[in-house]
């Protein structure tokens, strides 16, 4: 089973380091350098009292070759935490650091030394066919198979006839003073020779099946697969390789390696171990290239195809899916609406999905050699989720702005009717009873002047108290809604207010028709405030131009005047401006106010027709009920 | 108008209220007043004035069908079809507005008059006969809105007219035709033209028609008038 779907909590910040920048190095780490090093001073000392022909290059190779695994194992485990790679290597260092006891003196400890030796070379093996999973298949057991039979059948036996034990690192072998084996059982100068050619050439036979499927897993994986091998399988192939011939030229040929031999051996092993890292560092280098490559390209609002087409590429995988978490019905879809399930049997397909507020909200299904590549998948996927979510932000942020706009000439429209109807009930109720009500005093004193002075000029004061009343009620009513706006519209309402200013007034209107009721309520009483203003701030000489008209885009209108001006601040604002631009702008139109000192006051406004609601003819009128 | 002297009338009102109100003030009149019908809306109306043949139509200015502005769709109507008959309109707006408006077309035989006034026995009485003889009345009240804004501005307009011109704007707001005007104050025609343009002009009216030039200049002769006596008959 190849799935990989992880649910962690995201919150946690070890979680956000860790995908971001790698883990910070922590207190197990110490302990492994601290063994490292520990491992690195055994080499020495033994080396030191030991066999080996040169002390000092024995020393340095083991040391350099511990300290390569130890620090890929580190990277690994850090980067990888998941992945048995980084324990593996850090193992394989320390077998490596065991088989320095090959040049002790003591014929046990150079033994086990030799023994970890073997198991060293054997771990490097299995390493390099199982990478990246830890977990060989398919002909990497052949190879493995192979290897292993290099030891059981060749080593092994040699073991038991030889009388020196032979060691695996050229650089250690014993200048003379070789410790005896203490498990030489047959003494068949025969067979050891035997022996001796048999293990060469399945120790070879071994080396070059593992470049065999080396090269021959590479050419048949895919590219992202590829991608990963290249730098391991760069830094095994010569290992291997020189390995093969080397013991070729020893063990089967006879004949002696030498130091240019001896030197690449030497070489191609310190170097292998650095192919670990290669691989890791190059796939964060290429998560990284690819998390620039869709940043830059998923900004705007791409379209949900886009987006998939761009992390297939980035992928590498033509038959990478989107899918999307639906919180309410619980269920992932693809971008077309498909309900897509999570299949644990499929063999070739991952998962990849990102957890938020431990919820999932996206997943990548992949090839499951993606599953390789942590560091891609999460590059690709924070992306994709971070476009996606700006993508819904955009959309949230848009119909809320157009609910709220909606929302305001709703308001504005509810406000503006129900002031029309509040005038009309005025009209038709209360002021149509205190006039029935004026008449009726009337009609009362005519009836008999003379009859009763007094009554009937009691009745007189009660008249002209009910004609104080009606004016008030008057002036209410109008200051609610004037109906002549109402009935006649703009036109008319506009220079009945100019008649009534106190400054002179000169009135151009130019509108062939009716616009909205909100409409007409908006720039009216916009007008109305600004004769007003007139009136009351531009001085008693100042007179003003009251305009509107229509022309093909907006109705336009604007009072003008040549008094006295003011100071506009822009920081202060001022009330009745600001009351008189959120009436305009409620309708869908803008207001500007310019002015200063000397050079009189303009009030402008406009309203695009789309929002003005225009009906051609003048004699539409808007019935209230 | 009938052989006893007496006025035929045709009312519309919809209004239950001012109806009766209506009614009852228009008995008071005794036999100068004869209301042939009582009508509710602008097509009743219309039958009504065509069976009748009445000297004058009192209607409230907004009525059904439309409750916009059918009193003076009335005498827009009647001007065309029957010129001699008065119509008076009768309101609760105070707006000038719809005074204006009654007066587009002419302001001999029309008054506005407001619903408050109907009881005042003199006063109806007064209106009624005056559009009978094709005479205009614009209710004080109205003139007094439009004057209200001038008068509360530093200067009345009014103030920059000469005594001359004060005297000739008198006559033309007391519906005088300029030969009258200049009969009335022994001044030749082209003169009283001359003042006639001079008030205009002074008043701020020279951009509106001919028509509602003059009744503005009336109104708002009217409403100095109507300052300096206070209301008149009380």
């Amino acid at each position: 089973m190849n799935r990989v779907f992880r649910n962690r909590p995201y919150d946690e910040e070890r979680e956000i380091h860790g995908a971001a920048f790698g883990a910070a190095p922590g207190r197990s780490d110490l302990v492994v350098g601290l063994a490292a090093v520990a491992a690195v001073a055994v080499v020495a000392v033994v080396a030191e009292g030991g066999a080996a022909s040169d002390p000092a290059a024995f020393t340095a190779v083991l040391a350099a070759n511990v300290a390569t695994f130890v620090v890929a194992g580190l990277l690994w485990r850090n980067s990888r935490p998941s992945s048995l790679i980084g324990p593996l290597l850090l193992v394989e260092g320390l077998l490596v650091a065991v088989s320095a006891l090959a040049g002790s003196r003591g014929p046990v400890p150079h033994l086990v030394g030799v023994i970890a030796g073997w198991a060293a070379t054997l771990g490097v093996a299995w390493l390099v066919v199982a990478f990246p999973r830890a977990r060989p298949r398919g002909a990497a057991w052949g190879v493995l198979s192979l290897a292993s039979a290099a030891f059981v059948c060749g080593e092994l036996p040699l073991l038991l006839t030889s009388s020196r034990i032979p060691l695996g690192v050229p650089v250690g072998e014993c200048a003379g003073a070789c410790p005896t084996n203490p498990v030489w059982l047959v003494h068949s100068p025969g067979a050891e020779r035997m022996l001796v050619h048999v293990e060469a050439m399945l120790e070879a036979l071994s080396a070059a099946s593992l470049v065999a499927y080396m090269v021959l897993h590479f050419m048949q994986s895919s590219r992202p697969r590829r991608r990963t091998l290249a730098l391991l399988y760069g830094a095994m192939v010569p290992l291997a390789i020189t390995f093969a011939v080397t013991s070729i030229v020893s063990g089967v040929a006879g004949a002696h390696v030498g130091s240019a031999g001896q030197a690449a051996l030497v070489a191609t092993q310190i170097i292998a171990p650095l192919g670990f890292v290669g691989a890791l560092l190059y796939a964060r280098s290429y998560a990284a290239e690819a998390l620039g490559y869709l940043s830059t390209r998923l900004v705007g609002e791409p379209s949900l195809a886009t987006v998939e087409h761009l992390v297939r590429s980035v992928l590498d995988d033509p038959l990478a899916r989107l899918v999307f978490w639906l919180p309410v019905a619980r269920k992932f879809v693809d971008r077309h609406g498909r309900q897509v399930k999570p299949d644990a049997s499929a063999e070739d397909v991952s998962w990849w999905s990102l957890p938020q507020d431990g919820n999932p909200t996206l997943a990548i299904v992949h090839d499951s050699v993606l599953a390789e590549d942590p560091e891609l998948l999460e590059a690709v996927g924070v992306a994709t989720t971070l476009a996606l979510e700006n993508r819904r932000l955009h959309h949230d942020l848009v119909d809320t702005v157009q609910a709220l706009h909606a929302s305001q000439k709703r308001l504005v429209s509810a406000a503006s009717e129900e002031r029309r109807r509040l005038e009309r009930d005025l009209h038709d109720g209360a002021q149509q009873k205190l006039v029935a009500l004026r008449i009726r005093i009337d009609l009362a004193r005519n009836r008999d002047p003379e009859a009763a002075p007094a009554f009937s000029s009691a009745l007189g004061a009660i008249g002209v108290d009910l004609d104080d009343a009606l004016h008030d009620l008057r002036s209410l009513a109008h200051g609610i809604f004037p109906p002549l706006l109402a009935d006649e519209g703009l036109d008319a309402a506009l220079r009945e207010a100019a008649r009534r200013s106190a400054a002179p007034v000169s009135v151009s209107i130019d509108v062939p028709g009716r616009l909205s009721p909100e409409c007409e309520t908006a720039v009216y009483y916009c007008c109305l405030e600004a004769l007003q203003n007139v009136a009351k701030h531009a001085g008693e000489d100042a007179a003003a131009t009251l305009r509107l008209c229509k022309d093909q885009r907006a109705v336009r209108f604007s009072v003008v005047d040549d008094g006295s001006g003011f100071v506009q601040d822009r920081d202060k604002g001022n009330v009745g401006l600001t009351n008189m631009a959120d009436r305009i702008g409620a309708v869908g139109g803008s207001l500007t106010v310019r002015s200063s000192p000397g050079e009189g006051t303009r009030v402008e406004g406009r309203i695009p027709l789309a929002s003005a609601g225009f009906v051609q003819d003048s004699r539409v009128a808007h019935p209230v009920r | 108008m009938t052989e006893n002297g007496s006025y035929r009338v045709v009312v519309a009102e919809d209004s239950f209220l001012i109806r009766e109100g209506l009614r009852a003030a228009l008995e008071q009149q005794g036999d100068e007043i004869e209301v042939l019908e009582y009508c509710s809306d602008l097509p009743t109306l219309l039958r009504a004035v065509e069976q009748h043949r009445p000297d004058v139509v009192i209607t409230d200015i907004r009525m059904p069908p439309t409750n916009t502005n059918e009193g003076i769709q009335a005498a827009t109507t009647l001007r065309a079809s029957d010129p001699d008959i008065g119509v008076v309109v009768i309101s609760q707006y105070v707006t000038p507005h719809y005074a204006l408006a009654l007066f587009e077309e002419g302001s001999g035989g029309r008054a506005y008059l407001l619903k408050e006034h109907i009881g005042h026995r003199i006063q109806l009485v007064g209106v009624i006969r005056e559009v009978a003889e094709g005479g205009s009345v614009v209710d004080p009240k109205v003139v007094d809105v439009l004057v209200e804004a001038r008068m509360r501005a530093k200067n009345s307009q009014l103030a920059k007219l000469t005594p001359r011109e004060r005297e000739v704007l008198a006559g033309v707001a007391a519906g005088k035709s300029n030969s009258a005007v200049a009969a009335s104050l022994f001044m030749t025609r082209r003169a009283v033209e001359k003042n006639i343009n001079a008030i205009f002009s002074k008043l701020g009216l020279r951009d509106e028609t001919e028509v509602s030039r003059r009744v503005r200049a009336a109104l708002l002769y009217l409403a100095e008038q109507n300052f300096e006596s206070d209301l008149p008959e009380d």
